[in-house]
């Protein structure tokens, strides 16, 4: 398996690599090995989508990707740190500095505005957001004019998209995406994705999205598979019928 | 259902333990002081049957008002002779700290605390309720005897010399005799108890030949009442009577309950206080709970469960949580009244060993009020609940039904207007007890803090705004959220904020009406006091007119009079009357004279009366007025001045030949002097410590120390009442946690957010403490403003010489609020840390 995490473009920067990653939940009779032995790298400037059936491992491995959850074994680097060394404080400062999410749901603080849900990482570290990239992502988002609403005055995709652009705000060096589409209907799950992709290419973001939707897959421009926490099958530049073709003999 | 009731309890059991607690407080309170109360009585009952059962008949003087003139010491022989009679003997007694002992170490014990009586020895037991522990029963000039705990506690052993402070002065060199024991076990409460030679006591207590009553016992096979008729015989016709054992017994124990009694009510009153309070924590818990819980009643109304089901599921949750509550509080208030009574201890009453009984009405009152106000307090949320529309199921982010913005509005305005009402009118036409007006005016708070929780949800978020604006500015992102937070669900933030505004407001109205007594008081003796110095005594029993004829001899003041207080009937009246040296008394107060003019001291039998009294007479200068006195001597008063200013005597001013004439004691409560033109204060002063020194029962004050030893003792008492407050003020906080806990278990996935994006659970832990501590101030400034309100209604009602002016204790009060603002901070403690500790992941899936 690990010859299929092999660089596509050599040159690339590394902007976070697992060895050798096993996680375990439970012990003994109930033990589940949710991750098992992950070497995976992602590099910088890429779209990457991370696939499988339900239960393969996808979430424990992006949230452990993420500091959000302790590891079993292994280790895990971020642009260079690695997490197995830091305190729950560090981990969180990594988060709020150096890491974006978008939740598949509840993503907006149901008292903070769109704007300040947005610049919320950067309020909490106590540094001011770059103006021109601020309005940059704005305008990229298209939702200048519902900055000072609350999450309840917007419906779910817009809510997607500030979730989005808070990701954005900061310029993490990582965006991690968990189903970022999963409660939208597919016209304003496609707008979405494209906007992530346009992030990719044109501000040169990275971005990790768990998914299972073959379709959501094919905007990025790798999809790694997960199966009982291996991986078994990374594809460059996929297609949503390359995916599924790819969904088809892992079923076998 | 009622399987559905217990599984709800069961599965939200740490959301009604805060709950319980705030219950099992107040509950826990009402039960102590019934305990304490029941168990006091039944002990002083005890020490009563003690004290009269060696008592078979009592002689004594009577008289409708003022003091009676003590019994000839000739009719103890005389009874002695007539047949039947076994012991007889005949009794001094000096009033409270009339006698005080110098300790060892030079100072006299503290009178402020449990009194220093003396009595007569009486050598027979039965009579005299005291045994002799050591020593012989004194018996000559400058001989006593003390309790044996007293004389432990303060150092006195006997065979030692001490000097005795006395109503005429200081009795050099006594000697300590005995130590005695009182009854069996020597339950003192406290209170230092010393015996003299009956010769003794009439030289320094009374006067000589005299005795302030009789006791007896009857020989075995006497008949009372044939003694008692056969006694009737050779006492005079009236200012005299005789009582039985059961009279005195009846007495005795009406004596002690007042006291007991006293306590018992003011520990209820401040007990059913904190279950006030409580009520909206419950109401509180019961409502956010059963919003979270919106989902699943509506799923058990699609599944077909009726309304009235449901509301009987809530109502049963209510019974079961108020039940169990007040069974823990039951044995709590058992705990707290033993409690207090090891605090009563530590403070230095010894009391009897009072037993523990729980009374039937103790256990019922406590399951009615616990599960009452339980149950009272979960009928809004429940009739809610009953409302919740099976479609609730299938909606995300349905909401409990409630009453509109508007018309809760409205109800609490009405309230406010009717409780307000009731307050002016119970103020303005106080009804004949206390009680009734406590009842009143409690009635009319609570209305008006019922109609101030409902209609301030229109307050919570413009105050949480203002509020917390300095807080957002300095904390950050935190402090920003704690102020989002805190103006989010008004309604919440109110309730929890009334709860502590009860108590707050309780407090400042107490500080108020303290400061403006205060402040009244300094204008008074800016106004109407012209002497250089009060001379009060801090015993009862007062001074000798020797120490004003010694400080008159000086020759360095220009006026000094002391005063004596008497009862006299006036035209049919009983009136408080006192004796002065009238030469002097214009030059030490200001009477603002009307009428007529203050005669010389020699003017012979007249009378000064205040202008209002006057008009109830219906007399003028020059009239008479015929004065009868407890001796039964009536004197005619001629009229001489009406004056107006009744701010330190209101009551007629006779001259000293007066009473003399009178036959009332020559004792003065307190000597008003004024230093003579040109002289020096501080050329007086070694004068004034020479005096002090001959008298050390008195305190000798200028106007500005008597001013503030005044104002101590006003803000000891305050301090006492806010102690008490206290209580109500920690339910209130506990009612701040659990709001807390309860929201931030509601937020879990909010907060999970923010700890995913990047929040500290420093920042967490912040920002749970400051939306506390916004609560809590939001809470506290309602109360302060009441407060201020219910302080103006109860100035205004005092009368004129109390209080006039409402005086705010700005600094006191401020720190008030800003104490409440710790104390949430402090009471969010244990949510913060909750919150600070969530689980990111498991925040986030959460549901
Ligand atoms: N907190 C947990 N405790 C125990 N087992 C867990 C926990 N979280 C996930 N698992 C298990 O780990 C495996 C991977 O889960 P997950 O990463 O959520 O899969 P996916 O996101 O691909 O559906 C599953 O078998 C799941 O049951
Ligand atoms: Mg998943």
């Amino acid at each position: 398996m690990s010859l299929l995490t092999t660089n596509p473009t050599a040159t690339d920067l590394v902007a976070a690599r697992a060895i050798n990653l096993t996680k375990i939940y439970g012990r003994g009779d109930t033990e589940v090995r949710a991750l098992d032995g992950i070497d995976v790298e992602f590099h910088q400037g890429q779209f990457t989508a991370i696939m499988g059936p339900s239960g393969s491992g996808k979430s424990t491995l992006m949230h452990c990707l993420a500091g959000l959850d302790r590891i079993t074994s292994g280790s895990i680097v971020i642009g260079g740190t690695d997490l197995t060394a830091l305190n729950e404080r560090r981990l969180t400062l990594l988060r709020r500095d150096r890491i974006g999410f978008v939740f598949q749901a509840f993503n907006l603080v149901p008292t903070l505005t769109a704007l300040e849900n947005i610049t919320l990482p950067m309020d909490l570290a106590g540094t001011k957001p770059d103006p021109a990239w601020l309005d940059t992502v704005i305008d990229t988002v298209g939702l200048r004019d519902r900055m000072t609403h609350r999450p309840s005055e917007l419906s779910g995709g817009q809510q997607q998209r500030v979730a989005v652009a808070r990701a954005l705000a900061g310029r993490p060096e990582l965006i991690f995406a968990d189903e970022p589409t999963g409660n939208l209907d597919s016209t304003t799950g496609a707008e979405i994705l494209s906007f992530m992709r346009r992030a990719v290419r044109e501000m040169e973001q990275t971005i990790i999205m768990v998914t299972h939707d073959p379709v959501a897959a094919s905007y990025a421009d790798r999809v790694v598979f997960l199966v009982d926490g291996t991986i078994v099958d990374d594809l460059v530049d996929p297609t949503a019928d390359s995916v599924l073709d790819a969904m088809k003999r892992l079923g076998n | 259902m009622l399987k559905l009731t217990f599984r709800n309890l069961a599965a939200n059991k740490a959301r009604f333990v805060m709950t319980t607690f705030a219950v099992v407080l107040g509950v826990g309170f009402v039960v102590a002081s019934f305990v304490l109360s029941d168990g006091l009585r039944s002990s002083f009952g005890d020490l009563s049957d003690e004290i009269t059962v060696g008592t078979d008949l009592q002689v004594r003087p009577v008289s409708d008002f003022g003091e009676p003139p003590p019994l000839d010491q000739d009719l103890v022989d005389r009874i002695a002779s007539l047949d039947g009679i076994e012991v007889v003997a005949g009794f001094v007694s000096a009033d409270d700290n009339a006698m005080q002992p110098v300790k060892p170490d030079g100072t006299t014990i503290s009178s402020a605390g449990p009194p220093q009586l003396t009595f007569s020895w009486v050598a027979d037991q039965g009579l005299g309720s005291f045994a002799l522990v050591e020593g012989t029963a004194p018996d000559e000039p400058r001989e006593f005897a003390m309790d044996i705990d007293g004389a432990e506690a303060n150092g006195f052993v006997v065979g030692g010399s001490y000097d005795l402070v006395t109503p005429i002065g200081v009795v050099k060199d006594a000697t300590l005799t005995a130590t005695t024991r009182f009854g069996s076990d020597n339950s003192t409460l406290g209170a230092v108890l010393m015996h003299v030679s009956l010769g003794e006591a009439q030289r320094l207590f009374g006067s000589p030949g005299t005795v302030d009553e009789i006791g007896i016992r009857l020989a075995p096979d006497a008949d009372a009442t044939a003694v008692a008729a056969a006694i009737s015989g050779i006492i005079p016709d009236s200012g005299v009577e005789i009582v039985d054992q059961a009279t005195l017994n009846s007495e005795q124990k009406a004596d002690f309950n007042q006291g007991i009694n006293i306590i018992g009510n003011v520990l209820l009153g401040f007990a059913i206080v904190s279950l006030f309070v409580s009520i909206f924590i419950i109401y509180n818990t019961f409502s956010i709970v059963l919003g979270q819980r919106v989902r699943e009643m509506g799923l058990l109304r699609a599944l077909g469960a009726d309304s009235r089901q449901i509301r009987r599921t809530v109502l049963g949750e209510a019974l079961l949580v108020g039940l169990f509550a007040s069974l823990i509080g039951l044995i709590a208030g058992v705990g707290i009244a033993r409690g207090l009574i090891a605090l009563f201890e530590a403070l230095g009453a010894s009391l009897p060993d009072a037993p523990t009984i729980v009374a039937l009405r103790t256990v019922i009152l406590a399951l009615v009020l616990g599960v009452g106000v339980t149950v009272v307090s979960s009928l809004v949320p429940a009739r809610a609940a009953a409302g919740i529309a099976p479609i609730a199921a299938l909606r995300d982010g349905a909401r409990l039904g409630s009453q509109s913005s508007r018309r809760r509005s409205l109800t609490g305005a009405a309230l406010i207007g009717v409780g307000l009402m009731f307050g002016v009118y119970g103020l303005a036409n106080p009804p004949g007890t206390t009680l009734a007006l406590v009842a009143v005016l409690g009635l009319a708070a609570s209305l008006v803090f019922v109609g101030v929780s409902l209609a301030s949800h229109m307050l919570a978020r413009p105050v949480a705004r203002v509020l917390g604006w300095p807080i957002a500015a300095g904390m950050g992102t935190a402090g920003r959220l704690a102020r989002e937070n805190a103006s989010r669900n008004p309604r919440r933030t109110a309730t929890t904020g009334a709860a502590l505004m009860i108590g707050l407001s309780l407090v400042s109205t107490v500080l108020i009406i303290g400061e403006s007594v205060k402040s009244r008081l300094g204008d008074l003796l800016e106004t109407s006091v012209q002497a250089d110095y009060l001379i009060v005594d801090d015993s009862e029993a007062g001074v000798t007119s020797d120490l004003a004829a010694e400080l008159a001899a000086t020759g360095q003041f220009s006026a000094v009079t002391g005063f004596r207080y008497d009862e006299a009937r006036l035209s049919g009246t009983v009136s408080e009357v006192v004796a002065a040296d009238l030469t002097s008394l214009g030059r030490l107060l200001s009477l603002d004279v009307r009428s007529g003019a203050i005669p010389s001291d020699e003017a012979g039998d007249v009378v000064l009366l205040h202008m209002d009294q006057a008009d109830e007479l219906g007399v003028v200068v020059g009239d008479v007025v015929p004065a009868e006195f407890a001796t039964g001597t009536t004197i005619d008063l001629t009229v001489a001045a009406i004056f107006a200013d009744d701010t330190v005597i209101g009551s007629p001013i006779v001259p000293n030949a007066v009473f003399d004439s009178a036959g009332s004691a020559d004792v003065h409560q307190w000597v008003a002097a004024a230093l003579a033109d040109g002289m020096d204060p501080d050329l007086a002063q070694p004068l004034i410590d020479q005096i002090q020194q001959r008298y050390p029962q008195v305190s000798i004050d200028s106007a500005a120390e008597f001013q503030a030893r005044f104002e101590a003792s006003i803000d000891s008492a305050l301090a006492v009442v806010n102690a008490l407050l206290a209580l109500a003020v920690v339910i209130a906080l506990i009612g701040i946690a659990n709001t807390l806990a309860l929201s931030v278990h509601e937020r879990t996935r909010e907060l999970g957010l923010l700890r995913a994006v990047g929040m500290t659970r420093r920042q967490v832990r912040r920002m749970v403490r400051w939306e506390a501590a916004l609560v809590a101030m939001f809470g506290a400034m309602l109360g302060v403003a009441l407060g201020v309100v219910f302080g103006w209604g109860a100035v205004t009602a005092l009368p004129v010489n109390f209080a006039d002016t409402v005086t705010i204790p700005i600094r006191r009060i401020t720190v008030l609020v800003v104490v409440a603002a710790g104390a949430g901070l402090l009471a969010a403690w244990l949510p913060a840390r909750r919150a600070g500790r969530l689980d990111v992941l498991k925040a986030i899936s959460h549901t």
